[in-house]
């Protein structure tokens, strides 16, 4: 009955959040310079031809108006169609003005379908890099504060910090596949591609999850009931693994809905660097070619994403932590 | 009384030394501490603030962390060393030897259930047990220490029990295992009267049923003599001596303990006369009348809000250079009260006179100046002082927020009531934290005292010092009200220390004043059976003239939340009729300037009522 509640209500605001993200991205669209018509008709195309073409496609009409009309399809689960791919793979160039096959230009739901997938993959696995690199490091460092595991926490996370993703990528890329041959580098043709950005976006993320665990894991070790557990007869790995990680887990995910945002920014160079077939590379191509409904249908599906995982977590939270409010 | 049992003991320490290994040296803490416990018995140690018990508690739960280390004796559990070998003892901890601490909040993971983790407990130490009987047994624990529908409160989580509640899961959590030895340290201190007398009753029940021994330490002497079969009295780490309690009253043998039996504060001493009304003018220097305030709270289990009714009903004067006293038990309202007296937050209802001016209604500006004549001096001796400041500033600060005097003047009073509190003047450069809890609260009270105030608000002052420092305080306080007139409210839930120094006393539960009566009249003869109940349950070594048999009831007061209509004591009242229950009493006067809120008073119209008593409300 309270989980209805919340998911009731936790949805109507996450429904807000898309349609407020919506409006943003679609004005903003049309009030930056650049205009996709002359893209898409190429530079050559006639200033008649593109003002005619652009009326076509409704682009002049009044900002609101258009945006009704978008939004109106949205609803229905219609995200349009791509102003410049067409249904059959590649991206068409400027040339193609005067092509008939308008209509077979590719809907935008089926390109994020297409390319979704791998960036989940992606950002998945580096959810799992990150987690194995930073539970061991952050608990550790967490149990014993202002010793050296402590030290090595922080150390570990500020060099973490301070390597910037595109120069790391380049390097692992350097060292693990043009020297040692141990993984593909660039491109898609399978799991093994995924690894390599999944680390470098897992070395990103690592620093923060170590020191919220750091913290989180000696503050709820200095408490009474972890104190008390030993006295009461609790082995030491009741005490840590049972209630310790319990408690520590909450930070934690709450850090981890966090995260999710920074995975997304993160995703978006690592997949430029790899050349990575996923969401990152389509909405850089999408923005490059002012792929007007291309990027505001990523826009809609990651908003939703977002809002989805935030439930999740506090969902999670409120699991494992009964005094957490809905 | 010895050798009751004719059980070999079950604990016996010998020369039982501990010491802290501080850098400039082995600092020693227990000496030569001896003494053997058999089971079904129940020793007391007391002792002053550090004199070591929880050092020696700890000691025998395995559970001296650095830089403390036992240095010299043993301590044989069943002939088992405990000392020579902590494996075996570690083993033994919370399963034979269980401990069971004052400090009850946050002693269970907030994220698992009371019930969970007692079941968890169990199995930690006796894993042969099956998790159905755990729980079984648990349960039927809990019932034991009278858990109101335990099969249900087991499911629920550490936030959900009240103070009292979560002590009793603790004890049930320390009797789980069938432990031979129960370490007790301090567990009523955070407990209100008549919640610790149930629980001192009920260990006494269960340590029969289950042949258990138990090591009961307690700072205060009438309920270490009340709990035990034999007191220890631990001084400055040495046991000075152990007798049975009547003896240990009649004959003290160590000079310490004489002290304590003496100064012991008395509630029903004949002999000393009690506080005398209106020593001052007979003019009220703050009136209290229908005052209410209620906050809204967030309802988690149904969504939505819940009106807190905090206070209500409340109606008293002071007087002029009188010591008027409040007491009442955690929760009642105490110190929502405290903040609508000092203007702090405005009531809801009804209006606050100081001296003829009302405090609910004034303007923000003039309540800053009114507040230069009425000071709060709060509970805590740690929290409330800032650490940085030095203590000659700490005392300047009301007067530069004020604009009183320069610099050189405001550096003469600060000097001067330093004198007056008792501080030496060489403190008025140092920080704080160097000061002891005593000093401490003489800062506090210098501090207050800097404005010349008219009226003094302590708030729960001296319950974090001991009896001897209390005593200090008291006459302390007694000389300033000598030399300044001031007049002093006492918030306290300490019986004895309100007896001891205040003329009238208004008795509070559920947020409202249940009796307001001459200190005499209170003691001698409350009017309401609430009162009667504290007074039946305030630890003290005279007999008592209201026993815990007829007027403590079971159970807890209710929450404020959900108040039932009529008389708010009418879930626990012993004399409860029907009326009670559809009908609010509202304080009525029974005579001799004392008022109570109770229907069995015959109502009297000799006197003119102090108040317009509300027979109903809301
Ligand atoms: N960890 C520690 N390090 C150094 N000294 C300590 C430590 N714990 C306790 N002591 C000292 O041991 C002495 C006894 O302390 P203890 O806590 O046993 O007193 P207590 O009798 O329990 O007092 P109270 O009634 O206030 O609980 C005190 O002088 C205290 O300062
Ligand atoms: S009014 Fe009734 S319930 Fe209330 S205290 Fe008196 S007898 Fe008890
Ligand atoms: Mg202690």
């Amino acid at each position: 009955m309270f989980i209805l509640r919340f998911l009731l209500r936790r949805l109507a605001q996450g429904a807000l959040i898309i349609f407020l993200v919506s409006a943003l991205i679609f004005t903003l669209l049309r009030v930056v310079p650049g205009d996709p018509v002359r893209l898409m008709a190429g530079g050559m195309a006639p200033e008649a031809l593109i003002e005619e073409i652009a009326t076509d496609m409704g682009l002049r009409d009044p900002i609101p108006v258009q945006f009704t009309r978008y939004m109106s399809g949205v609803v229905q689960g219609d995200l349009g169609q791509s102003f410049v791919r067409p249904a059959n793979g590649a991206a068409v160039g400027g040339a193609s003005f005067d092509d008939s096959t308008r209509s077979a230009r590719a809907e935008v739901w089926d390109l994020i379908a297409d390319t979704a997938p791998k960036t989940i993959q992606l950002a998945c696995l580096a959810m799992v890099f990150a987690l194995m690199i930073a539970i061991p490091i952050g608990v550790w460092g967490g149990l014993h504060p202002g010793g050296w595991p402590d030290r090595i926490a922080l150390y570990t996370s500020s060099v973490f910090v301070s390597l910037p993703n595109f120069w790391l990528g380049i390097i692992l890329a350097l060292l693990l596949s043009v020297k040692l041959k141990l993984l593909p580098a660039i491109g898609y043709g399978g799991f093994a591609w995924t690894i390599l950005p999944a680390l470098v976006l897992a070395i990103e993320i690592a620093p923060f999850i170590i020191r919220s665990l750091t913290v989180s894991v000696a503050q709820i070790m200095g408490q009474n009931f972890i104190e008390i557990a030993g006295v009461r007869g609790l082995s030491r790995s009741q005490i840590i693994f049972r209630h310790g990680a319990k408690n520590a887990a909450v930070p934690l995910l709450n850090l981890l809905g966090v995260q999710f945002s920074m995975l997304l920014g993160g995703v978006l160079v690592v997949e430029f660097i790899f050349d990575y077939p996923g969401l990152g590379l389509l909405t850089i191509n999408a923005v490059m070619q002012r792929d007007f409904p291309l990027i505001q249908g990523i826009a809609i599906v990651t908003a939703a994403a977002f809002v989805l995982i935030n439930i999740v977590v506090d969902l999670l939270s409120t699991l494992i932590d009964p005094r957490l409010e809905y | 009384m010895y050798d009751q049992t004719g059980l070999p003991p079950v604990l016996e320490v010998e020369g039982l030394c501990v010491g802290a290994d501080l850098p400039e040296g082995m600092k020693p803490i227990l000496q030569d501490v001896s003494f053997s416990l058999r089971p079904r018995e129940i020793l007391s140690v007391i002792g002053e603030s550090g004199a070591g018990k929880t050092v020696l508690a700890r000691t025998l739960a395995s559970w001296l962390a650095d830089p403390l280390k036992v240095t010299g004796g043993s301590a044989k559990f069943r002939g088992t060393d405990l000392i020579k070998d902590p494996a075996a003892a570690r083993k033994l901890a919370g399963r034979e030897i269980a401990y069971v601490g004052g400090n009850p909040a946050g002693a269970l993971d907030p994220t698992m259930t009371v019930g969970a983790q007692l079941v968890e407990k169990l199995r930690a130490v006796r894993p042969e047990i099956p998790a159905a009987e755990a729980k079984q047994k648990a349960i039927e624990l809990l019932d034991a220490v009278r858990i109101p529908s335990a099969a249900q409160r087991f499911h629920e989580y550490p936030f959900q029990y009240s103070g009292g509640m979560m002590q009793r899961a603790m004890i049930v959590d320390a009797l789980i295992s069938d432990p031979a030895l129960l370490i007790a340290d301090n567990i009523t201190q955070p407990l209100d009267v008549t919640v610790a007398a149930q629980i001192l009753k009920l260990m006494r029940d269960l340590t029969g049923r289950f042949d258990t021994a138990v090591l009961f330490i307690c700072s205060s002497l009438p309920v270490a003599c009340d709990a035990s079969d034999e007191v220890l009295v631990l001084n400055k780490g040495r046991v000075v001596e152990r007798q049975v309690p009547e003896r240990l009253i009649s004959a003290p043998q160590h000079t310490y303990t004489a002290q304590l039996i003496r100064e012991l504060p008395k509630l029903w001493d004949g002999t000393e006369a009690a506080p005398a009304e209106e020593r001052g003018e007979p003019r009220p220097i703050m009136s209290v009348r229908g005052v209410a305030k209620h906050y809204t709270a967030k309802n988690r289990a149904q969504g939505g809000t819940n009106v807190v009714q905090a206070v209500r009903n409340v109606e008293f004067d002071v007087f002029q250079g009188d010591n008027f006293g409040l007491v009442g038990e955690s929760g009642c309202g105490k110190s929502s009260l405290m903040r609508l007296l000092t203007g702090l937050e405005r009531p809801d209802a009804g209006t606050i006179l100081f001296e003829g001016e009302d405090i609910g209604s004034a303007r923000p500006a003039r309540i800053r100046e009114l507040r230069r004549k009425f000071q709060l001096v709060l509970q805590d001796p740690y929290g409330s002082l800032p650490p940085q400041k030095s203590i000659g500033a700490i005392l300047e600060e009301p007067l530069k927020i004020h604009r009183i005097g320069d610099r050189r003047e405001r550096r003469e009073r600060a000097r001067s009531v330093m004198s007056e509190v008792g501080l030496s003047e060489t403190l008025y450069e140092e920080l704080p934290n160097g000061l002891s809890a005593g000093q401490r609260q003489r800062l506090n009270v210098a501090r207050a005292m800097t404005l010349e105030p008219r009226l003094l608000i302590m708030d729960e002052t001296l319950s974090a010092l001991d009896q001897t420092e209390q005593h200090k305080m008291l006459d302390l306080f007694e000389r300033l009200q000598a030399q300044h007139g001031f007049t002093y409210i006492f918030i306290s839930h300490d019986l004895a220390m309100v007896r001891r120094v205040c003329s009238r006393i208004a008795v509070m539960y559920l947020g409202e004043t249940v009796e307001v009566a001459p200190n005499d009249r209170l003691f001698f003869d409350p009017g309401h059976p609430y009162s009667r109940a504290l007074l039946s349950a305030a630890p003290t070594l005279e007999e008592r003239r209201y026993r815990p048999e007829d007027c403590l009831l079971e159970g807890e007061p209710p929450s404020p939340i959900d108040l039932p209509p009529g008389c708010a004591f009418a879930s626990r009242c012993p004399q409860a009729f029907d009326r009670c229950r559809s009908e609010n009493p509202g304080l009525t006067a029974r005579g001799g300037r004392a008022l109570a809120a109770c229907f069995l008073n015959p109502r009297r119209g000799e006197e003119t009522a102090q108040t317009t008593p509300e027979t109903t409300h809301a």
